[in-house]
């Protein structure tokens, strides 16, 4: 008798609905599986025959055959053990067929028959739920995922006893979780971060202001415990929270890589991410035989954090150029090609000479050449895209024992936000999002400069001798800072600010 | 060189193709082999001696390999040719004895025999100053050597200098940019341009100055070879300004040099905690002329010579239209900035400190900048500010 059971699979960041078809028939006894499975799926004939046999049903010397479709699409991960087992004893006649109808069933068996949670629950029920699937059964930690969609109801099942009493009677096992529980901002357990614990450098903080306001890469020159670091972690404070959309984005990303399990709820702040700079290009971009994400997804919607940046590798820093245009990552692997989103901000921080004084020559003895060398480690198109730099000085002593009122992060982040709302309204309608997604064009067109302000940074182009490419720069971050302000036109003062903030031409470190 | 070519003044192009031919193949160094060569007679005679193999009979039994070396040179080298191939290059080289061999270097004990250049040779009607200092030089020693280099140009004064990364190079390059002319000494050979980041002022000084070497092209840069450069730098001017050194300096070579020459030697005065100004402080310590402008130094040098106080004039001129009374924040601001590059954040500081109020960092960078257009400021990176007037 043939049963067909619906689950799903994910690559890539695509999910896809997964028909898992069982036929138990006449014939020498057997067990296989079809459809391009990887070796999990493979193993699963192992888990469902020994869980079965443990929760009393035991298979017949039959010829069991299941095949998943599409067959052409490679499948990987533990999630179809539970639609076989169901299948199975379907097809068996131990279930009827209507009542696993229209239901997404995923789930990783044990041998004693206990479901165990799996990865790629919230990605899948969202496509399930947008090819018109009403509900889903899966294992119980995960079943809060499922229940994140709107227009799927979950039911989570301890084991497989479980599962087949819902089956049989909807009513009796239901469980619900009280989604808003997952979705409110969890507390802030690790380590309550704060604006307000930066001292000083008021410089640097307006800086981080102006670049979370309209998500411009930041690049960070200072000496050695300037507080660099102790900055970069505090931005996402000041990023306004994500929205659900994006939340979702993200969270996917991280229920592909099976960390949503561990963080135990939607993502809804702003992903930081730091990786050490002996990184590898592969861990960077993501990839392997089986395109997995790589960190630059997994910072995506909020902050990549390069510390010590000309310590990377130049290769691995390239890397970056293309995310950081087209604001996702493709990568080609012979199984086929994938595109993870990647839009991020970056932030990246460097010593501005090997010993880390530069220009402080009464500590610092690097020569020219050594100061750029140090410097000409980052190549200059990761440069080129950092729109606002901005140096951070060494702490005095006063910064450090100064018990002065600093700005806490919620009032920072509340003029990000008004910031934020302002270029929502200008680009309605536009694919843009943020200031720093304009190209020269958008520039052009949202950017206008009066008169006056004209004149201005004419006189200002010959004086600092700026380049067009710094010119559009300026006029970017001019614009974040205007709306900062809650200007509509972009003034003298906001093109002073921005020109302060543009990269230390190269001639400065020679 | 010998008694002739001194009585004629005139070097014929064919014997500059026999001194080619020795300098090259002697390379740089050689200095008693030089001399016992030049004892022998001309170039053109040696090469004679050399080809027909009997140079090492003619020289002591020490020099012996090294005559048989200048042989087996002089049977491959093509001695016109390669002398054609040289000024084809637009390098030329003038030897000692020659009219046109530069006056004031003709003075020293230790001049060259021959001096290879590329652009223009020292013009010997203006006074010729030495603007040398430290490679990685201070802000201050940046912006001085940049006033120094232009006021210099402005009196028509020539700059003398080494085309080093630092005060060297940029002394020289602001003098250009007046107009004024300025000549490169070399520690190796002319067509190669070393620090290799002063590309730019290297052709500069080939199309509107000059650059020069002791040392035949293809001489690569070495550290021994610039030391006795610097004896060229000294021996081609009238007097000696250092603009930033520390108390253990190469550019103290120079100012040795100067001394044994007898040319003038002022230093620029620092502050005592600076560690670059150290060695032009000791050097003041120990009798060098005291020189904290470019007028100052012009009205020393040209006053003692009579020369034009026009040119005095025109320096102060130009010195006094730059002090302009600055109102408001503007000005709150520029009595808070220091000759040393300062962060906009000390900046804040500073100010509040001062005038007891805060200042609002827009308004900060605004008011920064406008000091920079007007020229009372100079922004260093993105976040470093100084006073320049």
């Amino acid at each position: 008798m043939l049963s067909t059971m619906i689950s799903g699979a994910v690559y890539g960041v695509q999910s896809h609905l997964i028909q898992v078809e069982v036929d138990v028939s006449q014939g020498l006894p057997c067990f296989q599986i079809v459809g391009l499975p990887g070796s999990e799926v493979r193993e699963a004939r192992e888990r469902v025959k020994v869980a079965l046999k443990n929760v009393g049903v035991k298979l017949p010397p039959m010829c069991i055959n299941v095949n998943l479709s599409p067959a052409d699409l490679p499948k990987n991960g533990t999630m179809f053990d539970l639609p076989v087992a169901v299948g199975i004893m379907t097809a068996l006649g131990k279930l009827a067929k209507e009542e696993s109808e229209g239901i997404l069933l995923l789930g990783e068996l044990g041998l004693s028959g206990e479901l165990k949670p799996v990865k790629g629950v919230l990605p899948i029920a969202r496509e399930a739920a947008a090819r018109g699937i009403k509900r889903c059964l899966v294992p119980i930690e995960n079943a809060w995922e499922g229940a994140l969609v709107r227009e799927i109801e979950s039911f989570g099942a301890a084991n497989v006893q479980e599962a087949v009493a819902f089956l049989r009677d909807k009513e009796r096992k239901k469980v619900v979780p009280d989604v808003q529980e997952y979705v409110v901002v969890p507390p802030d357990t690790e380590e309550n971060l704060d604006f307000s614990d930066i001292n000083g450098q008021s410089v640097l903080k307006r800086a981080a202001e102006v670049a979370a306001a309209g998500f411009h890469n930041l690049l960070i020159i200072g000496a050695p415990g300037s507080g660099k670091t102790m900055l970069a972690r505090r931005i996402p404070t000041i990023l306004p929270p994500l929205s659900l959309e994006e939340s979702m984005e993200v969270s996917t990303i991280y229920s592909i890589c099976g960390l949503l399990q561990s963080a135990g709820s939607l993502k809804t702040t702003r992903p930081f991410l730091h990786p050490h700079h002996t990184i590898t290009g592969r861990a960077l971009a993501g990839g392997g035989r089986i395109p997995m994400p790589g960190v630059i997804s997994l910072a995506h919607r909020g902050v990549l954090f390069l510390d010590e940046l000309p310590e990377f590798k130049r290769e691995t820093l390239d890397i970056l150029r293309q995310p950081l245009e087209d604001r996702q990552v493709q990568i080609a692997r012979s199984v086929g090609s994938q595109c993870y989103p990647a839009d991020f901000m970056l932030v990246g921080a460097m010593n501005p000479c090997p010993c880390g004084f530069y220009p402080d020559r009464e500590k610092c003895r690097c020569t020219p050449y050594e100061v750029k060398r140090y410097l000409n480690r980052v190549s200059g198109p990761i440069l080129d895209r950092m729109d606002i730099c901005v140096e951070a000085l060494p702490m005095g002593f006063s910064d450090i024992t100064a018990q002065g009122k600093e700005e806490n992060s919620k009032t920072v982040r509340e003029r990000v936000m008004a910031a934020r709302q302002r270029q929502e309204s200008r680009f309605a309608g536009t694919k843009l999002r943020f200031n720093a997604d304009m190209g020269p064009k958008e520039v052009e067109r949202f950017c206008r400069l009066g008169q006056g302000e004209l004149r201005y940074m004419e006189r200002m182009f010959s004086c600092m001798q700026l380049t067009a490419r710094a010119y559009h720069r300026i006029l970017k971050v001019a614009r974040t800072i205007a709306d900062l302000a809650g200007s509509d036109r972009i003034e003298e003062i906001h093109l002073a600010e921005a020109i302060c903030y543009r990269q230390s031409d190269r001639k400065f470190w020679q | 060189m010998t008694e002739k070519s001194k009585r004629t003044g005139m070097v014929t192009e064919e014997e500059h193709a026999y001194i080619h031919w020795m300098a090259q193949a002697l390379g740089a160094g050689n200095k008693r082999f030089l001399r016992a060569l030049s004892e022998l007679g001309e170039p053109r005679e040696i090469y004679g001696m050399a080809v027909s193999g009997k140079l090492a009979d003619r020289l002591t039994e020490c020099f012996r390999e090294k005559a048989a070396q200048l042989s087996e040179n002089s049977r491959l080298f093509d001695v016109q040719g390669e002398y054609e191939r040289l000024t084809g290059r637009g390098i030329h080289l003038v030897a000692q004895g020659e009219e046109a061999y530069p006056r004031r270097l003709a003075q020293i004990p230790d001049r060259p025999w021959v001096l290879y250049y590329a652009g223009a040779l020292p013009p010997e009607d203006q006074p010729a100053v030495a603007l040398i200092g430290a490679r990685d030089c201070t802000e201050y020693g940046r912006y001085m050597a940049r006033q120094f280099g232009a006021a210099l140009a402005r009196a028509g004064v020539q700059v003398i200098s080494g085309m080093a990364r630092g005060i060297d190079g940029i002394g020289q390059e602001s003098a250009l940019r007046e107009g004024g002319y300025t000549i490169g000494v070399l520690g190796c050979g002319v067509d190669i341009c070393y620090p290799g980041e002063n590309r730019e002022l290297y052709e500069a000084l080939l199309a509107r100055g000059g650059v020069c070497s002791e040392y035949p092209p293809g001489v690569e840069p070495r550290a021994f070879l610039f030391p006795p450069r610097n004896r060229i730098i000294s021996g081609l001017a009238d007097a000696v300004v250092v603009m930033e050194a520390r108390e253990k300096s190469g550019t103290l070579i120079t100012v040795d040099m100067a001394l044994e020459q007898g040319r003038e030697v002022y230093a620029l005065p620092g502050r005592a905690t600076d560690p670059l100004s150290g060695g032009c402080n000791r050097l003041i310590r120990q009798g060098a002329g005291l020189v904290s402008s470019p007028e100052e130094l012009l009205e020393e040098m040209l006053g003692a010579k009579g020369a034009e106080a026009r040119a005095v004039e025109g320096v102060k001129a130009a010195v006094q239209t730059e002090l302009v009374f600055l109102d408001g924040v503007e000005g709150e601001l520029f009595s808070v900035l220091d000759f040393q590059p300062l962060s906009t954040e000390e900046i804040g500081r500073r100010f509040q400190e001062k005038y007891g109020k805060p200042i609002e960092l827009p308004l900060l960078f605004q008011t920064l900048l406008e000091l920079c257009i007007k020229g009372h400021a100079g922004q260093i990176g993105g976040g470093y500010f100084m006073r320049t007037s």
